[in-house]
């Protein structure tokens, strides 16, 4: 479990993280999401102690970071894939990580045989690809067995068996109770994986929910409707919160009335219709709701930001 | 009779909870010393060290024998005794070593910080400060072995030249075993010394330039400044080198003084080092 109180960074003038409030619940894959520069990974850095919060806290299975006496079996880390020095082998690596807790070098090979890296474990990993450099980052995070995950963009760079891999390895690994901190730019992926989403937006939270609460409180499900009567349809469904663009010729698509609604009036209507179909919305298409708002926020539209802050 | 449940419900997400041994201080000197000998520079600027001691060390024994009873200077006689004559030998070749261990010893922290292994450490130490310890101890306890084996090495191929020259020497006497021993010492400390500049500089190329100049250059820059301002001279002796080879042959001050003067040079070195990895982000 990982619980942010006011959690500030500054660096210099700029805020990059900005008093966010959040937890993270053990027994879900939580996705971090949020535009470069959001704050993800300077709040995952704050989380492990490689730096200061400028004021508040985040406290990790109920304590700090640095006050766990087996800091690596409380939390996992992948930051990037460059943490660890080119001129070593990737197990000397692991092997030097693993001394510090005491963990049995049979744990090592565990975890080298686990993210299969056991042809290149003995090579220098200077010379690995980004692929390799990422599962060496992830067998290191998962050296200690820890309660907690953090990985930041571990899909990044994997061959699409990896980016499989690391969704049911997340997800298993969750199931077993861990908390599971995960970013990514990958929409798709993540919609896949994750249980629960945290959305930051220039250094703020600008969403907490559950995937589908998240689709569908910020991106509405529009309905497709094909008819060679397009005027009159459109005509007949106007009115207060029903948006209709026409997205092609004979195509409506309609938001703010059901599949119901729309089939049920052109019927007394009586106007043909060709296709009727809801469009469910993606988490791509949430997120790019979101994190436009967070555009207009940027240029100080208020009543964007109430709409964010509810 | 006992049931299998195979399907396990939902609610069984009970929270993780780990398990196992934890950090320990011995388990970070075992991290140290592995992640030095991970390492191909570890082996080679060590394989230096030696190389350096002991070829210096012949050429010396050859300079010696020849030059033994005279000031290299004036040709005018001078008293030399067959225990000198041997730390001269079995020493010299350490000064070349001396800068080694310099680089040796910034390389090991900064180059942490140039690859970003540094938070890989820091993350599995987040108390910051027993890492940076334990580098410390296991730099300073292989420095002094390699220092050992430079010196009695260099010793050893010094023996049968100056046999020659009928100069014998055994190295258990205290005129030639503590000057060895101190030299060792200064040696270890260099590195040592060299770990806190990485530390505060945090890259290899300004670490470098940060020892080397202390080591190297500010004995000759305070030297010529000396030769304008008089009392410029009397900093001399307080200078990291100087004070290196006062631990050895006493000159304006007392070997435990100039050891006291090395020491504050490592601590002031190792202090700020610590302090400064306390508070950085990393």
């Amino acid at each position: 479990m990982i619980q942010a109180q006011s959690l500030t960074k500054h660096y210099g003038s700029k805020t990059a993280v900005d008093a966010v409030d959040f937890t993270v619940q053990p027994g879900k894959v939580t996705g971090f999401l949020g535009p470069n520069g959001a704050g993800k990974s300077t709040t995952m850095r704050m989380i492990v102690g490689l730096d200061q919060p400028s004021a508040g806290s985040v406290i990790v299975n109920g304590k700090p970071y640095h006050e766990h006496k087996a800091p690596l079996r409380e939390v996992g880390v992948l930051l990037d894939a460059k943490a660890v020095h080119t001129g070593r082998s990737a197990y000397n690596h692991l092997r030097a990580m693993a001394a510090t807790h005491n963990i049995p070098t049979s744990r090592v090979h565990e975890v080298i045989n686990l993210t299969g890296l056991e042809s290149v474990a003995r090579k220098r990993v200077g010379g690995f690809s980004l692929g390799m450099g990422q599962r060496l980052g992830i067998a290191a995070a998962l050296l200690g067995d820890p309660a907690t995950l953090i990985l930041d963009e571990p899909v990044n760079g994997l061959d699409p068996e990896g980016v499989q891999w690391v969704r049911k390895l997340t997800k298993q690994l969750a199931a077993q109770g861990r908390t599971v901190l995960l970013s990514s730019h990958l929409m798709s992926e993540m919609a896949l994986t994750a249980d629960h989403i945290i959305v930051l937006g220039r250094g703020r939270v600008i969403a907490d929910a559950s995937v589908a609460d998240l689709i569908a409180s910020a991106a509405q499900n529009t309905v497709r409707v094909r008819t060679p009567h397009t005027a009159a349809l459109a005509a007949l469904l106007a009115q207060e919160d029903v948006t209709i663009t026409n997205a092609e010729q004979d195509v409506l698509e309609i938001s703010g009335l059901t599949v119901n609604e729309i089939g049920d009036r052109a019927a007394a209507a009586q106007i043909s219709l060709h296709e009727l179909s809801a469009v469910s919305a993606s988490l791509e298409d949430a997120y790019m709701k979101l994190t436009q708002n967070e555009v207009e926020y940027r240029t100080g539209d208020t009543h964007a930001e109430a709409e964010v802050a509810r | 009779m006992s049931t299998i449940n195979l399907t396990q419900p939902s609610a069984a997400r009970a929270t993780f909870m780990s398990a196992g041994s934890g950090l320990s201080f011995t388990g970070l000197l075992k991290s140290e010393s592995i992640k030095l000998w991970s390492l191909r520079s570890t082996y080679w600027t060590y394989s230096l060290v030696v190389v350096a001691a002991l070829g210096i060390g012949v050429l010396m024994s050859f300079a010696l024998s020849a030059t033994a009873g005279f000031d290299p200077a004036t040709g005018a006689p001078m008293p030399i005794d067959n225990a000198q004559i041997f730390v001269i030998a079995s020493t010299s070749g350490l000064v070349l070593g001396q800068l080694i261990v310099a680089v040796l010893g910034v390389l090991s922290i900064s180059g942490e910080y140039s690859s970003g292994m540094i938070k890989s450490t820091l993350t599995a130490v987040p108390n910051r400060l027993p890492a940076l310890w334990a580098k410390v101890i296991v730099l300073f306890a292989f420095t002094v072995l390699i220092g050992l084996v430079s010196v009695v090495g260099s010793f050893l191929v010094a023996v049968p030249r100056l046999a020659v020259e009928d100069i014998t020497a055994s190295l258990f006497d205290v005129d030639v075993l503590l000057p060895l021993l101190g030299n060792v010492l200064f040696l270890a400390l260099i590195a040592v010394f060299a770990v806190g500049i990485g530390a505060i500089v945090r890259s290899s190329a300004g670490g470098i330039a940060t020892v080397l100049g202390i080591v190297l250059l500010l004995p000759t820059v305070v030297g010529l400044f000396s030769l304008a301002v008089e009392w410029v001279n009397d900093i001399v002796p307080y200078l990291f080198t100087v004070a290196g080879s006062e631990m050895v042959y006493p000159n304006t001050m007392e070997s435990w003084q100039a050891f006291l003067v090395v020491m504050a040079w490592v601590v002031v070195s190792l202090g700020a080092a610590a302090l400064l990895l306390k508070r950085r982000d990393a």
